[in-house]
């Protein structure tokens, strides 16, 4: 190595230690530290390193999954597009902003992320597991398809709310929701049902039969079977065998086969 | 394709000066698992965040953690969101069963811990050990 060389190398070290770390150093560590959960020093060290690469794909994915992971889902949002704008067919950024849609409920427009994601990369498997997912759902149904059953008033027990059938393209077989919240609650009903049994399959233990949703105030019970879906929300508190039983008996009242309900 | 849910023990993490090993941290986790996985029926679990970061996971042979942790995730995410939106308060555990098992899910600020189960287990047994689990969670990742 000539002379002029060595000195070119050992002036570049020491002008690079003065100015800090490089911004690939200050994504690594934060990556360590997002896998150590300790989100918010690893957002301050990729705005650092954003600051000095701001057209680091690596640094914008990174600000999209600790978005993603603190639940600022626009700030994620953001993130993965900007990692779109610099590696337009970039697999993880299409895998960030396809799981955005399908919790927005919207899986029309996480449809061509995960295609494009999975066009150049067919073996990754998250993004073809959320795909097969979705594929499996059949449209959704704007208009409520109501049966007669619809016409006649359930007994609930004190405190029991959203009684709800529903297939699981959307349709509202029944319901005694308030009407300001049926939608919301049919359609929360709806995907809960599909990408639990998404998950029930991939873990091949069969097809969705009953479950139990448990939060601070109220607790839901469900019944699935062939298209559809039935539940009920019941205060907190309630035994779970007490809210087990309640929704097979709604169950049994109600839930007859419904045509075109195998979707 | 380079994997961003790589298991924490294999990614570098816990370098911090002073702090618990890493090799430490990792076991707790895998620890959390352990002890569902002694409860009667259980198969196995995986803990994962929102961003669909698979931090562990202990599963039996044929089946994906990754595959597994994006749908564990998506369905983790639609609890959390449901329920808010819902005015239900904030989501703590669920349960779905199937004609060969369920699936248990229970949710932290963290993320999700997922137990997956064959028809023995009960989930009055579950939930409660569940529960037990997220705190621990809590506790080691704050």
């Amino acid at each position: 190595m000539r002379v002029a060389d060595l000195l070119d190398r050992v002036l570049g070290v020491l002008l690079s230690s003065a100015r800090g770390p490089s911004a690939a150093d200050l994504f690594r560590r934060a990556d360590r530290l997002r896998r150590e959960g300790r989100h918010d020093e690893a957002v301050a060290l990729v705005e650092d390193g954003l600051q000095r690469s701001p057209r680091s794909a690596a640094g914008h994915l990174l600000a999209g999954y600790l978005h993603l992971a603190s639940r600022r889902i626009d700030r994620a949002r953001d993130a993965f597009q900007s990692v779109l704008a610099l590696d337009q067919d970039h697999p993880r950024a299409l895998l960030g902003l396809a799981r955005i849609a399908i919790e927005s409920g919207d899986a029309d427009a996480a449809r061509p992320y995960l295609e494009r994601a999975l066009r150049y990369h067919a073996d990754f498997p998250e993004a073809r597991a959320l795909e097969e997912m979705i594929a499996s759902w059949t449209p959704r149904q704007i208009e409520p398809s109501r049966t007669a059953a619809a016409e006649h008033g359930l007994r609930l027990p004190p405190g029991a709310r959203d009684p709800i059938l529903a297939r699981l393209d959307g349709g509202i077989v029944f319901s005694e929701c308030d009407a300001t919240r049926e939608a919301a609650v049919a359609q929360h009903l709806v995907q809960i049902a599909r990408i639990a049994g998404a998950t029930l399959s991939r873990a091949g233990l069969g097809s969705l039969r009953r479950g139990a949703i448990e939060a601070a105030r109220e607790s839901t019970y469900l019944q699935a079977d062939v298209g559809l879906v039935l539940a009920v929300t019941l205060p907190s508190g309630t035994a779970v065998g007490d809210g087990m039983a309640e929704v097979g008996r709604l169950w049994a009242e109600r839930a007859q086969p419904v045509p075109g309900a195998d979707g | 394709m380079a994997d961003q849910a790589a298991p924490l023990e294999q990614s570098g993490a816990g370098s911090r000066v002073g702090a618990v090993p890493a090799v430490s941290r990792a076991q707790q986790f895998r620890d959390i698992l352990g002890d569902l996985g002694r409860l009667a029926g259980v198969r196995g679990g995986l803990i994962v965040t929102p961003d669909g970061l698979l931090v562990t996971a202990d599963l039996p042979p044929r089946i994906s953690g990754d595959a597994l942790a994006a749908l564990a995730a998506t369905l983790g995410r639609e609890l959390e969101v449901g329920m808010e939106q819902l005015a239900r308060g904030a989501f703590r555990s669920a349960f779905f069963s199937a004609d060969d098992g369920a699936v248990f899910v229970g949710g932290s600020p963290i993320g999700f811990v997922i137990v997956l189960a064959d028809t023995a287990a009960e989930p009055a047994a579950v939930t409660p050990a569940l529960r037990q689990a997220l705190d621990r969670l809590q506790t080691i990742w704050t």
